[in-house]
């Protein structure tokens, strides 16, 4: 057993973290660390830096213009970003979309939407969940019914993430209405800008609206932009969510999540120290912080056995539930760190208490970051799917 | 033992129920002030008619359930105090009560300091602070009186995770009268802390209620989602967390009046249940709901942040378990 990064590991890790010091804004990363909302063009700024590296999208293979790294070297990116407080990578074309194109797209639709990923010309957001449909996704609704050589969609998606700044949205929409309920599901790329497309956003409780509704009222996609084949979306979108897991863990978000706590910590004043001197709060920070070191070695080996062809399994549900209950009890502990000073609730454009930023950080990233096991798959839906695989033995 | 309430206070609840299912928003202040509801929560002495354990509990658990977000607590301590250091305070003026500091969790006294009858530093997430009519500042030991146009003092006003207004106060030589020791007013204070833990227990109660609704109502495979044994297990936990907050809270009020020991490690179980379970009904309600439970738009995400505000208000959970360990006084 070797636990240590190979040297060309540590040289991919140097480069990158030489990388984020020369091109990462320290504002922009204050922004990240403070839980801001990023406009558009900081967004997509950032990915044109990582793009002109060749960097964008790590998880590509090179022949689609993709970085092509392995999953370790996709690890040490993303903990590398998160802990410098780069701005995350906006999935839905990259982490998502890309993938199902590769795998499951005609030859036309990888060569039209794939650059565009890339370039920044389209910015993609995701069609699945439907208010009746969130967990229980193969119950979707919203259907498309093909008329000549277009579809003609009708129907609602939620939750669809930053889909305010979308032109493009990948659909998961009912073509059959008969049968099994997953064998009537077709995978469609809409265009935003076609008429009859909607968007509302939807106001979240620490203020922010990062999320949306959609609707669609008789909206005619060419046929052409059905993915693979009719009724076979359920399959696309499995495969999509395989990938979107991948990096579920967030053992980076959570590692600068505990740099920011002990840093918080060692400032605040409890019965007239530093409260990381507190016994008692020390030992819940060591407990977290014991929980992560654990964790983060559960994600390598994971990678690890994924590296070497073994299919990954109930493992990243395993990590998914995991990650998330370790976010959020660091969220928890920041807040509580706070004590009396966690009451404000300001978030950009409100003023708030002078120089408590970071306060009013704590409780907004607490209230967002509920979503962290909601999202994704629930983390009851992860348990399910450990349950029943145990079941089966 | 007699766990009922008294006619009284029967009748205290009635009126209370009725007023909070007719008014809302701006309207419901002056319709507490009309039915004389601030005078409940202070006694004969205080120049009220009741301030026991059981009528500001039963108060504040009404307003928590109706989620009324009023600066009613600070003016229940205020007035009190006043009252008590012998300068009765005008009935429907707001005051403000001024405790938390920045830079500290709950430590008194770091960011501010006396000199003689000046007070210079600052103070912060002061509910109510915008129009009231006087404002009770604590420093290291001690409760003081400032005038809401006291030379030298700064209002930095903006919102409260309870949809309150709260504000910075920034003091600057600004002229202040001492009222007298901190630990004089123990009781005024433990008040306080019982009329954030009811106001609590309320709004935990009707979270719990309205997920108990959702998971009854919302269907997923095919089934309410209480029909799955995962989430109807952790509503029946929900259950069982409430009763125990309830009695924290009956415990408490209980023993407002008994002697500071005693009555301190009653004050101190009950914050600490409350703040315990508060923030696992905050959590877990919205789990429970997935992500509607997130949006503005439906009734519980400001339920959540009132949860989390008043666990956070005068002393949170981890500040009296660390107390009540130790066996030290609430206030000292």
């Amino acid at each position: 057993m070797d636990m240590s990064f190979t040297p060309e590991e540590t040289a991919f890790r140097d480069d990158i973290r030489a990388f984020l010091k020369a091109e990462l804004d320290p504002a922009l990363a204050r922004k990240v660390r403070l839980h801001h909302d990023l406009t558009k063009a900081e967004m997509e700024g950032w990915h044109a830096k990582l793009q002109s590296r060749g960097w964008l999208a790590g998880n590509w293979p090179k022949e689609f213009g993709g970085a092509g790294w392995t999953a370790i070297q996709r690890h040490i990116f993303e903990e590398e970003s998160a802990r410098a407080h780069a701005p995350r990578i906006v999935p839905f074309g990259i982490a998502m979309l890309g993938p199902v194109l590769q795998k499951f797209g005609s030859k036309e639709q990888q060569d039209h939407w794939l650059p565009r990923i890339l370039n920044g010309d389209d910015w993609w957001c995701q069609g699945y969940s439907e208010p009746g449909a969130g967990s229980d996704l193969a119950s979707l609704r919203c259907e498309a019914v093909r008329d000549g050589d277009h579809y003609v969609v009708n129907g609602q998606k939620t939750w669809t993430t930053l889909g305010q700044h979308a032109n493009m949205i990948f659909c998961l929409v009912r073509t059959n209405a008969t049968g099994k309920k997953q064998e009537g599901i077709s995978f469609l790329l809409i265009d935003m800008e076609t008429p009859g497309v909607t968007v509302r956003p939807i106001v979240l409780l620490d203020g922010t609206a990062e999320v949306n509704e959609v609707w669609f009222d008789n909206v005619r996609v060419p046929a052409a932009n059905l993915v693979g084949e009719e009724n076979q979306g359920w399959t696309y979108a499995k495969y999509l969510l395989t990938h979107e897991r991948t990096n579920i863990a967030g053992v980076g978000f959570a590692t600068a999540a505990l740099d920011n706590l002990k840093r918080v910590a060692k400032a605040q004043r409890h019965r007239g120290q530093p409260l990381s001197d507190d016994p008692l709060f020390a030992a819940e920070m060591a407990g977290v912080e014991i929980e992560l070191m654990a964790m983060s070695t559960t994600n390598l080996r994971m990678l690890s056995a994924a590296a070497q062809g073994q299919a990954p399994g109930i493992e990243s549900s395993m990590l998914k539930i995991k990650g998330t209950q370790i976010r959020q009890r660091l969220d928890a502990l920041t807040r509580r760190a706070y004590g009396g000073q966690a009451m404000a609730l300001t978030l950009e454009g409100n003023e708030g208490p002078e120089g408590a930023d970071e306060a009013l950080a704590a409780s907004a990233t607490w209230l967002n970051n509920r979503k962290l096991s909601i999202y994704g798959g629930s983390n009851e839906v992860q348990r399910s799917i450990i349950s029943g695989a145990l079941a089966k033995g | 033992m007699d766990f009922q309430l008294s006619d009284d206070h029967r009748m205290l609840q009635d009126s209370l129920r009725g007023i909070l299912a007719r008014h809302s928003g701006e309207a419901l202040m002056p319709a507490l002030l009309e039915a004389g509801v601030p005078q409940a929560l202070l006694t004969e002495a205080e120049g009220g008619f009741d301030g026991s354990g059981a009528a500001v509990a039963l108060i504040f658990e009404a307003l928590g359930r109706a989620g009324a977000s009023l600066p009613l607590i600070g003016t229940m301590i205020g007035a009190a105090a006043l009252a008590q250091a012998g300068q009765p305070a005008d009935d429907g003026a707001t005051i403000a009560f001024a405790d938390a500091e920045p830079g500290t969790r709950y430590d008194r006294g770091v960011a501010i300091s006396v000199d003689g009858d000046r007070l210079t530093g600052r103070k912060t997430m002061v509910a109510g602070a915008e129009g009231a009519a006087a404002i009770i500042v604590t420093t290291a030991d001690a409760l003081w009186l400032v005038a809401p146009d006291a030379a030298g003092l700064t209002v930095r006003p903006y919102p409260l995770m309870d949809d309150q207004r709260g504000a910075d106060l920034i003091f600057e030589a600004t002229p202040a009268t001492r009222l007298g020791a901190l630990a004089d007013f123990d009781t005024v204070l433990a008040r306080g802390v019982l009329a954030h833990a009811a106001y609590a227990l309320g709004t935990l109660s009707a979270a719990v209620d309205l997920t108990l609704d959702y998971l009854r109502t919302r269907k997923q495979f095919g089934q309410p989602l209480i029909a799955f044994q995962a989430l109807a297990h952790r509503a029946a936990d929900l259950s069982v967390e409430v009763e125990q907050a309830r009695s924290a809270v009956t415990n408490f009020a209980g023993h407002l009046d008994a002697d500071a020991p005693l009555r301190d490690r009653h004050l101190q179980a009950c914050k600490v249940t409350l703040g315990r379970v508060a923030r696992l009904v905050a959590e877990e309600s919205v789990q429970l709901h997935g992500g509607i439970g997130m949006t503005e738009e439906y009734a519980l995400g400001g339920m959540i942040r009132r949860l989390l505000a008043a666990d956070t208000a005068m002393g949170d959970a981890d500040f009296h378990l660390e107390r009540f360990a130790r066996g030290e006084p609430a206030f000292a």
